[in-house]
């Protein structure tokens, strides 16, 4: 199964209807499914903070959330991160397009790109990295399982060696 | 209008809909106004309480009312962008406008400098919106968003004064106690 449909099939089975996300042409194929099926509510953000409080506002009321955004935009949601999910303990699974890997040319994508995993391991933040499909369907079901048992976000770093989506 | 006496009047309304509180006094002052399982309280993050209310507001059918602040709104003002974008007719959004970022050192805010956020609001396409200075205005308008569709965007011009003392409470608990309201399990 193709890496965008994986993504999808597991968000539907951890009941995760809506999702908060800032566009990224590398990962569009996967969010362009979300935004065509009914079963979601694809909200756009204008900055990827935003994305964590919107995903936090519907699990508070019971609805699974998730986010989609670029290394970058991790950049942008740190604090948001830090001082909303973690405290309050929210599951919010993060799927981010993990920039500055072999095949990046732009050097301005490469330092927040090359910091994102060491920044989520000094929050305690799990994380996973996803290179190929290979056992895919059960490390994208296993990191939602874990992130709802440990209610606190997971990370899905997609490379472009997975997506091979255009960096732009 | 001071926010406290106005958070009490609002309490007095609201009934059992769902409240997203901004960080530091209007937390706090929440608290002390009235202690409920459905006041989600924001203790950092400054610049998301309307965002967590705009993911609410598109999760629940129940009203849901944003108690903001001019300066954390300043902060994120694509927020209101975003709730234009959606047009969730079941949110209202309250800015407590003081002018100033208060708790730093009473340092003057954009609003105190022409920045009209009623405006920007109008702007993104919010349809309802208004700016008030007293609290019999502010009780008028709020009883006709808990009316009305929406979204509402209500800017009410208040007085800072003494801050009350820290409320107790816990993130961890807070996120948990509503959640249950909702009927969604603690896990």
């Amino acid at each position: 199964m193709p890496w965008n449909d994986i993504i999808v099939d597991s968000l539907k089975k951890w009941d995760t209807s809506l999702v908060a996300y800032v566009p990224d042409i590398s990962i569009d194929r996967v969010t362009t499914l979300i935004d065509e099926d009914p079963y979601f509510h694809l909200v756009s953000s204008s900055r990827e903070e935003e994305a964590i409080g919107v995903a936090v506002g519907a699990y508070a009321t019971g609805r699974n959330s998730a986010v989609f955004m670029q290394s970058s935009g991790f950049g942008n949601s740190i604090n948001a991160i830090a001082s909303l999910c973690i405290p309050a303990r929210t599951p919010i699974p993060i799927f981010l397009n993990l920039r500055g890997g072999p095949g990046e040319f732009n050097i301005a994508q490469v330092p927040m790109g090359r910091a994102t995993r060491p920044i989520l391991d000094t929050l305690g933040l799990v994380h996973f990295t996803l290179e190929d499909e290979h056992n895919m369907e059960k490390i994208v079901d296993g990191a939602l399982k874990l992130c709802h048992a440990n209610r606190q976000p997971v990370a899905i770093c997609m490379t472009q060696l997975l997506h091979g989506g255009k960096l732009a | 209008m001071l926010r406290f006496e106005a958070t009490q009047m609002l309490l007095r309304h609201i009934g059992d809909l769902p409240i997203v509180s901004n960080l530091g006094p209007t937390t706090d002052e929440l608290w002390h106004a009235g202690h409920r399982d459905r006041n989600f309280y924001t203790y950092g993050n400054m610049g998301l309480c309307s965002s967590i209310a705009l993911g609410m507001a598109l999760s629940t059918v129940e009203k849901v009312v944003s108690l903001d602040g001019d300066g954390s709104l300043l902060m994120n003002m694509g927020s209101i962008a975003s709730i234009g974008r959606e047009q969730p007719g079941n949110l209202v959004v309250v800015v407590w406008d003081n002018e100033q970022w208060a708790q730093t050192g009473h340092q003057s805010s954009h609003t105190a400098f022409g920045t009209d956020l009623e405006q920007v609001a109008r702007s993104c396409s919010i349809p309802k919106t208004a700016t008030v200075n007293n609290l019999e205005d502010l009780e008028a308008v709020f009883c006709d968003a808990l009316e009305q569709e929406g979204p509402w965007f209500i800017v009410a011009k208040i007085e800072e004064t003494e801050y009350m003392p820290v409320a107790p409470i816990e993130p961890e608990m807070t996120l948990y106690r509503f959640r249950q309201s909702f009927g969604a399990s603690g896990v």
